[in-house]
């Protein structure tokens, strides 16, 4: 996992969520329910689109739960899907409590997190499964946390 | 099967030492893997050379169970070193293999396999290039009927359709030119035989059918999409069908159909010689059983419906025969017949030569049957469907 520097490529809007906090905080069943909607869009232009949407609900799914178990229960979650020419773009924001900006804020560029960072899992996830994963921080309370897909095959 | 929750249950065959988990094993906490992780731990405690942990049928899972067999694993590796443990993926769910090979990586008893081929153990005889003109013949001879009999059992243009167990594709291909679905998803866990469907569909410019590799047994599909869900001649091919009926259910929309086809080949009939093509194929019939497979299930179909959870059953049956267009396409299928099951699958099942001579004679006659000016030729087939309630 990195920190974004993201590099400069041109990303369209292809699909904008938001929801409150509270409620989606309310019911945990809500992430595996968004992991697939969006997983399915992900895989849209792959040529087995059942299979890829298996594979990237499985990313997703573990950067919502890394949300939803890390959001305060107030303000938004915004999610977003960004489309390149060779990547669609899983972005998630979230608020995050003072206790953990340090955790966030100072995560380290170069290494992967260690225990109990909240991002170990899924740091250790992404890597076993050769998705790219960013973590960008906006202030002292906001976190996005990124994964980038194939558009669809061959295109790496 | 020890069922632990409505998305994932985890069983073992102390048979075979084997340990399979399977379903959507998306828990929220450590506590809610308590019944799997405890059933691993016993099993693995119980036995003391080598153990299967089948997670070939665990579509979905996230890092909190992950992690609860991670460690379980972890901890029955140390403590055992002279225990291998085989963790069994599947190649149909991608990330499967390369998660559960980071535990390999720190376990030496520990390794991880990547298996498929015995997702319906009979399908390696038809698997073989060389059988899919057979395969296009035989779909030709029967969508004379099956395009007539389809529109009763509900299909009609706008539908979204699944074909499942697709094989070649060219039943979906003729869906799709006729009836004009909204959506087709076509599965198959044969990858040449996806191929071989994905350039058909490329030739004729019938880009929109989807294509996945997939077996059929746990899905990747959600549940309740598809208004019309069909599944020809693959039942009687898998040694447990009730699974796949369920999986056929749980992709169906409440208010759909799914709609099968399957054959009682002990009734493939001839004349002349009706009493060596009747022998020939009731020896089939049992030939099949060796292998469990049950190509006798056609009138069954009814059955196998309703113990699905089915309502509104619809059966008939139909008879592909020699005269339904050129009689030398029907004899070309029964000699793919005798290539396969006396050329290979009786060989396998080590069967004498000379059981072999007399059962090839029966398939000759049958060709005879089907070529002779005055002859008749016929292969039954059972087409039912059965709606999934509201």
């Amino acid at each position: 996992m990195q920190h974004a520097s993201l590099e400069q490529e041109a990303f369209q809007d292809m699909t904008a969520l938001t929801l409150d906090a509270g409620l989606f905080t309310s019911e945990f069943r809500l992430c595996d329910t968004i992991a697939e909607y969006l997983a399915n869009i992900v895989a849209q232009s792959h040529e087995d689109p059942a299979r890829y949407a298996n594979f990237s609900s499985l990313v997703i799914n573990e950067i919502i739960e890394l949300a939803f178990r890390s959001t305060e229960p107030v303000g938004r979650i915004d999610i977003d899907l960004l489309k390149s020419e060779t990547r669609v773009r899983a972005c998630v924001a979230f608020a995050f409590g003072k206790d953990s900006s340090t955790t966030w804020a100072t995560f380290d560029r170069a290494a992967a997190p260690s225990r109990p960072h909240p991002a170990y899992d899924l740091a250790a996830l992404a890597q076993a499964v050769d998705v790219n994963l960013f973590v960008e921080t906006r202030g002292d309370d906001r976190v996005t946390l990124i994964a980038d897909f194939l558009v669809r095959e061959g295109t790496r | 099967m020890n069922r632990l929750s409505p998305s994932f249950s985890a069983d073992f065959d102390d048979v075979n030492q084997e340990i399979v988990l399977t379903g959507r094993m998306r828990p929220r906490s450590p506590d809610e893997m308590r019944g799997v992780t405890d059933l691993v731990r016993r099993s693995l405690d119980g036995s003391s050379a080598t153990v299967y942990v089948n997670v070939k049928r665990l579509t979905h899972m996230n890092m909190t169970a992950f992690r609860c067999l991670a460690n379980v694993l972890a901890g029955a590796c140390a403590e055992n070193p002279g225990r291998m443990i085989v963790i069994v993926t599947s190649s149909v769910i991608t990330w499967s293999a390369p998660l559960f090979k980071t535990l390999a990586a720190d376990q030496p008893n520990l390794s991880v396999e990547i298996y498929d081929s015995a997702f319906y153990p009979g399908q390696t005889f038809v698997e073989d290039e060389s059988f899919i003109p057979i395969l296009r013949t035989q779909t030709k001879m029967t969508w004379r009927h099956e395009r007539e009999i389809l529109p009763r059992h509900g299909l009609r243009e706008g539908l979204t359709v699944a074909d499942i167990c697709c094989g070649i594709g060219d039943f979906a291909t003729l869906i799709k030119r006729h009836f004009n679905p909204a959506r087709l998803v076509a599965l198959d866990h044969s990858r040449k035989s996806l191929e071989y469907a994905r350039r058909v569909a490329a030739d004729f410019g019938l880009n929109s059918i989807e294509y996945t590799y997939g077996d059929a047994s746990q899905m990747l599909l959600a549940d309740n999409q598809f208004d019309f869900v069909t599944c020809r001649h693959s039942l009687q091919i898998f040694n447990r069908p009730d699974i796949l009926l369920r999986e056929l259910y749980r992709i169906c929309k409440p208010g759909g159909r799914v709609y099968i086809t399957n054959e009682k080949n002990s009734h493939c009939l001839g004349e002349p010689h009706s009493e060596t093509i009747r022998w020939t194929y009731e020896q089939v019939a049992r030939l099949f059983s060796h292998f469990d497979m049950d190509v006798e299930m056609g009138p069954k179909s009814r059955r196998l419906l309703n113990d699905a959870g089915f309502d509104a059953i619809q059966v008939e049956s139909f008879m592909v025969t020699n005269l339904d267009g050129d009689p030398r396409d029907f004899a070309d299928v029964i000699e793919a017949w005798e290539n396969v099951y006396a050329g290979q699958m009786a060989v396998r099942r080590g069967d004498p030569p000379d059981f072999i001579r007399r059962f090839r004679q029966g398939f000759r006659d049958h060709v005879l049957a089907a070529l002779h000016p005055k002859g008749y030729a016929g292969w039954p087939i059972w087409a039912a469907s059965g709606r999934k309630p509201y």
